[in-house]
């Protein structure tokens, strides 16, 4: 062997132009909005301090008089939370059953289903918001609808890909032994399905808890309106006392899924 | 004696050309404990699928129990294959479900959907349930999660869900090809005590040709989707167990003591 020759060894086979070349996009892309959209980095950078500012004279100190005034918008706030995912999760495993291959062999049936749950999960959830307040008029009936349009959404596919990560060899012998369609589902697929089913459901309750907190901005109730009609009156030290609260709020709520997942899965 | 299971002119076909049963007719009677031999791809798992219908044949017949199992409705084919228990290679138990309960999957199909997730199932059920756990030595994991289990326990979980099935035939494809030699002996020994017991008829796929000799009643050899062999283990010669493997004969898995491993691993490669 000649040593010359194995003077340079790559360490890649993909050429260097490739990377390069995604690099340059990536970046161009950045480009493109800055200028296509006018946004001054100065500006905002010489705004900052002023943003600063009025944050600490406008939002300082919280006003906390009102405290015990919120703590019915809090609980209509985790209720849509609860009363949304539950009621989603009952859906959203029946569309997780027609959308697994392992659980439905219709295809056409497994089409429909994952085209319209798709529907529900792209159109995000302040948008379903405004539009059912459209419909309904304001109030809390709207929030947990569009919650539970968009968590039915988000959930069905989760658990489909988890119904579908179940091995086929264990439903295998339950068919081969003439178990009935419902008597597989129950008895193989969902003792199988339990940890996913716990560990989606309960981030779905987290993705919900901050989203009700959100939707009272389009008028779908919870504690979001008060922020709304407080900051609208300029009643910044009291809006930033019920920001203060639904943060609390949040990291209560992951503070307690997080418990009770270790505990069960 | 009539035939427990006749299959006449049994071939599969998958996608447009892999024929993996070449046209297969063979009779089998109450009582026989037969092992399938053959090399890797010889259509061993594809014909034991066939007879539950787990894998549809493309032709032939399957008449087992005086019932064509290909011409079956589907409610039909149910109740015929609860009369047909099936061991796996990986052992297929639902993991995060006790011992027990497992055990008792086997009688799914004579108990209604409410009862079973009540766990109403009958007394005499759970009874030999827990005697047949019993028997392979499982009763201090009765109430153990089946995933806690090593591989050979699972795979005497396994046995007693098909056993538990009271069925009158009993398949196994390759049941101990998944477990070390001391599993491995323990399984097919109570394998067989079992279905000796019961007066059970088996059809079991191996790869071990010593493990055929010393349990079969009667040994098929397969290559190629055809039967090229078929009779009592004392007629299965060195040369023809030769023949069955030609060009696969690192496939082959005997114990030293047959004096054959030699001879025959020389061929490989
Ligand atoms: N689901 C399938 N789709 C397509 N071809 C298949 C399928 N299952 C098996 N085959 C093919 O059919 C032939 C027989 O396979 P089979 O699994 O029955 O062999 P085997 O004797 O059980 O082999 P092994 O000892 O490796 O388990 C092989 O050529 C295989 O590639
Ligand atoms: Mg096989």
């Amino acid at each position: 062997m000649n040593n010359k020759t194995i003077h340079k060894i790559p360490l890649d086979q993909r050429d260097s132009k490739r990377t390069f070349t995604v690099v340059a996009a990536i970046f161009a892309m950045l480009i493109f909005s800055v200028v296509y959209l006018k946004i001054s980095f100065i500006d905002m950078f010489m705004g900052l301090p002023s943003f600063v500012m009025f944050f600490f004279e406008k939002f300082f100190p919280p006003n906390a008089e009102n405290l015990k005034q919120y703590i019915p918008s809090v609980v209509d706030t985790l209720g849509y939370a609860v009363i949304s995912t539950y009621i989603s999760t009952i859906i959203a495993f029946i569309f997780g059953i027609l959308i697994s291959e392992n659980t439905n062999k219709f295809k056409t049936l497994r089409v429909i289903t994952r085209g319209f749950v798709s529907i529900l999960r792209n159109i995000p959830f302040i948008i379903w918001g405004a539009l059912l307040v459209y419909i309904f008029g304001i109030g809390g009936i709207v929030g947990v609808l569009a919650l539970i349009l968009v968590t039915i959404g988000f959930l069905s596919k989760s658990y489909a890909e988890s119904i579908d990560e179940i091995s086929g060899d264990k439903l295998e012998a339950l068919r081969a032994n003439g178990s009935s369609y419902f008597q597989i589902l129950f008895h193989g697929v969902i003792p199988q399905f339990v940890p996913a089913w716990i560990n989606w459901t309960l981030f779905a309750f987290e993705i919900n808890v901050r989203a009700s907190a959100v939707l009272g901005l389009v008028g779908a109730g919870g504690i979001g309106v008060l922020i709304d009609t407080n900051i609208n009156l300029f009643k910044y030290e009291e809006a930033f006392s019920i920001i203060a609260v639904i943060v609390m709020i949040i990291l209560l709520t992951e503070l307690v899924t997080n418990s009770i997942r270790k505990r069960f899965v | 004696m009539k035939p427990l299971l006749t299959i006449k002119n049994l071939v599969k076909v998958y996608g447009k050309d892999t024929r993996a049963l070449n046209g297969i007719s063979l009779d089998f009677y109450p009582g026989e404990f037969i092992v399938v031999i053959g090399p890797s791809g010889a259509g061993k798992s594809t014909f034991i699928r066939c007879i539950n219908r787990l894998v549809d044949p493309s032709e032939g017949a399957i008449i087992f129990d005086g019932q064509h199992m290909e011409k079956l409705s589907w409610r039909k084919l149910r109740k015929e294959r609860s009369k047909i228990g099936m061991i796996f290679q990986h052992y297929n138990l639902v993991g995060r479900t006790n011992v027990i309960k497992n055990v008792l999957h086997g009688q799914l199909s004579n108990v209604p959907l409410y009862k079973s997730l009540l766990g109403l199932y009958r007394y005499e059920d759970k009874k030999e349930a827990v005697e047949l756990l019993k028997k392979v030595g499982l009763q201090d994991q009765i109430y153990k999660r089946a995933d806690e289990l090593s591989g050979g326990q699972m795979q005497r979980v396994g046995i007693c869900r098909a056993i538990l099935q009271r069925p009158k035939l009993l398949l196994a494809d390759e049941p101990i090809a998944s477990l070390d030699p001391l599993s491995a002996n323990i399984v097919m020994q109570q394998l067989h005590t079992i279905s000796q017991e019961k007066k059970l008829t088996c059809i079991v796929n191996l790869h071990q040709v010593d493990y055929a000799k010393k349990y079969a009643t009667r040994i098929i050899g397969i290559k190629k989707g055809a039967v090229v062999f078929d009779g009592a283990p004392s007629r299965l010669t060195d040369a023809m167990i030769r023949d069955i493997y030609e060009g696969k004969e690192s496939q082959l898995k005997l114990k030293g003591e047959s004096g054959m491993q030699l001879a025959v691993g020389q061929n490989d490669e």
